[in-house]
């Protein structure tokens, strides 16, 4: 008994030595870092675009918070060619602040969507279909750990699925068009009156008393302007009552192609008027595309021939006032319209009837009556009043929600109405 | 540049300036001079810009490329270009129709859905957006957007031509024209301080032009054509009493 006592002892003592004298492994080596991962990375094309961008995502994990992400792009191999394409903190950068909308990405708040637009980040065009390697460093407090590498290539889309409600937008505006259209064709459509455009048969009437030319600038604008396709409408309408009155007009031009389609008009409108033989090649004259030099130019033929009427209808910029002011010194009547709204308030100083933007798009079809174009107008209208009954309900949803804390409908709304 | 080309720089500057001013005189042949340079000038300038930065790097040089994909790119859209060069042969201008169609329908599609997207959407959203955290803004802000959001409403209603504008329609399209109105005035009064910047510059320009470095260039043209504005209205008057 008393040698056992001795051994149990004996063996207690030891142990308790050896557990003093063994390596205290928690304060004496210095932890290894847990490797961190990105699950679930991979590399993509960007959707929607045309073909320049490059998309990485992961999802988001618990341990990634407080972490921060550097992604390096190559276009070279795996292994060499990296360059630092962007950084950013753990949140931020995730797929629901990708700039999509919502019918076009899938919104995640738990996953990372890293956009990356190639061309920025190498300082060189990319081809169409190149591959891309991309890994992320992640950085967490003294310690970095890198990604697997993932590969993609960049491809340009066909369709933009993103701006799926421009393509909408369009279609049922389209479809209201041919619409009125037809109910155009089959009765006349109510357009009020509009003073500006009365005025015009008085002008030439006028001119044709005094027996003084007419003349008709339609200013500074190019074919694509839509101001100067209404203004060339505009044209018509003038160059067919002048033909009927047996008066002169004059049309001087800034840019080419629109005096080119201009003398078209003007041929077909004497043509309409039953006075081909009236019409005169020069009554469109091609003066400079040089703006100032076409002013002067304008401003002198005004000056010198003095017509009874001018009409400045179309697109102006600072020639507007230089115009205008030399036809209110001769005393001439003067009608004119422009979208340019900087531009209006000096036609509203020098000249006897302005035509507001909108109005000179109704302009064409208040004059012709012509039923393409006075249904162009009613769907005008039409989205007018879309327009302003958007505004009103939106605003009062948007009050509402606020008040009531709706989350969705304002992000919702945004993206509906968003341009991508 | 030599300082005799400086003073004639000068000359010339003073002289075309001051030739396009007399116009607020009246008509007169030097600012049919400087009427014509500044037509002549404006044209050999947009001539040599369209040849060097357009005609050549964009359509001489491609198709001497020798890369058929670069040929093919810009042959169609040349061909379509030189269509409307037969506008000056009457026989076969029918042939510019194609060049202006094709204008005419590129230009349409490239502006309509900018157009819905800017001036549709992009509007609306824009008025609206205040108001997805109405109650959080300041009543500054309350009223700013309230403002925007009517006076967008009057506006476009002004622009309806649809309907008479009579009664309550035509209250709001007044309100409209008030919102209009004063747009305007401000639109006005900011161009108006930016031309007045360039008279100064001008100004100052002619000033620095009529000290003794230039030989008095201002000052002398402005004498010559003050004595000739003086000897034309003598002479005038005197051919007036002559034939009466």
């Amino acid at each position: 008994m008393k040698n056992t006592s001795i051994l149990v002892s004996a063996f207690l003592i030891l142990t308790s030595y050896s557990s003093f004298c063994a390596p205290k492994a928690g304060k004496a080596a210095a932890p290894s870092p847990i490797k961190m991962e990105l699950k679930n990375f991979e590399a993509l094309d960007f959707p929607y675009d045309k073909g320049e961008t490059g998309l990485l995502k992961w999802d988001h994990t618990e341990e990634l918070n407080d972490a921060s992400f550097s992604v390096m792009i190559s276009t070279i191999s795996e292994k060499e060619g990296w360059i630092e394409a962007d950084t950013f903190k753990a949140g931020e950068k995730t797929a629901d602040k990708v700039n999509l909308p919502f019918w076009a990405f899938k919104k995640d708040k738990n996953k990372y969507a890293v956009p990356v637009e190639l061309n920025n980040v190498l300082s060189s065009e990319i081809k169409q279909d190149v591959p891309f390697f991309a890994k992320v460093k992640i950085i967490k407090g003294k310690n970095s750990f890198e990604s697997q590498t993932a590969s993609a290539a960049a491809r340009g889309n066909w369709f933009r699925a993103d701006r799926l409600n421009n393509l909408l937008l369009f279609l049922f505006v389209s479809i209201v068009f041919f619409i009125i259209v037809s109910h155009a064709k089959k009765k006349s459509l109510f357009i009020r009156r509009i003073a500006g455009l009365d005025a015009i048969d008085e002008a030439i009437g006028r001119a044709t008393e005094m027996g003084k030319p007419i003349f008709y600038v339609p200013g500074i604008g190019v074919m694509s302007q839509i101001s100067t396709i209404a203004s060339t409408f505009v044209l018509g309408e003038v160059a067919k009552k002048v033909a009927q009155y047996d008066s002169y007009i004059k049309v001087p031009h800034y840019d080419p192609i629109v005096m080119t389609v201009s003398k078209e008009i003007v041929k077909q409108a004497y043509t309409e008027a039953e006075r081909p033989d009236s019409y005169k090649e020069d009554i469109n004259v091609f003066i400079s595309h040089d703006q100032f030099s076409y002013a002067a130019n304008v401003d002198g033929m005004i000056s010198r021939e003095k017509p009874a009427a001018c009409f400045y209808i179309g697109y102006f910029m600072a020639e507007s006032l230089l115009l205008a002011e030399v036809g209110a010194s001769i005393g001439a009547i003067q009608i004119a319209g422009t979208d340019v709204d900087h531009q209006l308030p000096f036609f509203f100083t020098a000249c006897d009837y302005p035509l507001l933007g909108e109005e000179l798009y109704a302009a064409g079809a208040y004059l012709s009556k012509e039923p393409m174009l006075v249904s162009a107008l009613k769907v005008q209208d039409f989205g007018k009043l879309v327009f302003m009954i958007s505004v009103a309900l939106f605003s009062l949803l948007l009050i509402i929600g606020s008040k009531m804390n709706w989350q969705g409908l304002s992000s919702t709304l945004t993206e509906i109405l968003k341009v991508y | 540049m030599s300082e005799g080309m400086l003073i004639l720089g000068a000359w010339i500057a003073a002289a075309l300036t001051l030739f396009l001013f007399s116009f607020l005189y009246k008509d007169n042949p030097f600012f049919k001079v400087a009427e014509h340079l500044f037509i002549g000038a404006g044209m050999g300038w947009y001539f040599q810009t369209i040849f060097y930065k357009i005609m050549i790097p964009k359509i001489w040089e491609p198709l001497n490329s020798g890369d058929p994909f670069k040929m093919f790119m810009v042959i169609i859209p040349a061909i379509l270009g030189l269509s409307l060069m037969t506008q000056f042969i009457p026989k076969i201008s029918w042939i510019s129709r194609y060049g202006f169609t094709f204008l005419m329908g590129y230009s349409a599609g490239m502006a309509i859905p900018v157009g819905l997207a800017t001036d549709f959407m992009n509007q609306i959203l824009g008025t609206i957006e205040p108001f997805s955290a109405f109650f959080s803004l300041t009543p500054w802000q309350m009223f700013n957007a309230l403002t925007i959001a009517i006076g967008t409403i009057c506006v476009l209603f002004y622009f309806f031509f649809s309907v008479e504008h009579k009664g309550a329609g035509k209250k709001v399209s007044n309100i409209g024209i008030y919102f209009l109105m004063i747009y305007f005035g401000a639109s006005f009064g900011n161009t108006v301080m930016a031309r007045f910047s360039l008279l100064y510059g001008r100004f100052d320009t002619l000033v620095n032009y009529s000290s003794a470095k230039y030989f008095y260039a201002s000052a002398w043209i402005v004498v010559g054509l003050t004595l000739y504005f003086l000897a034309e209205k003598i002479f005038m008057s005197a051919k007036r009493e002559i034939s009466q």
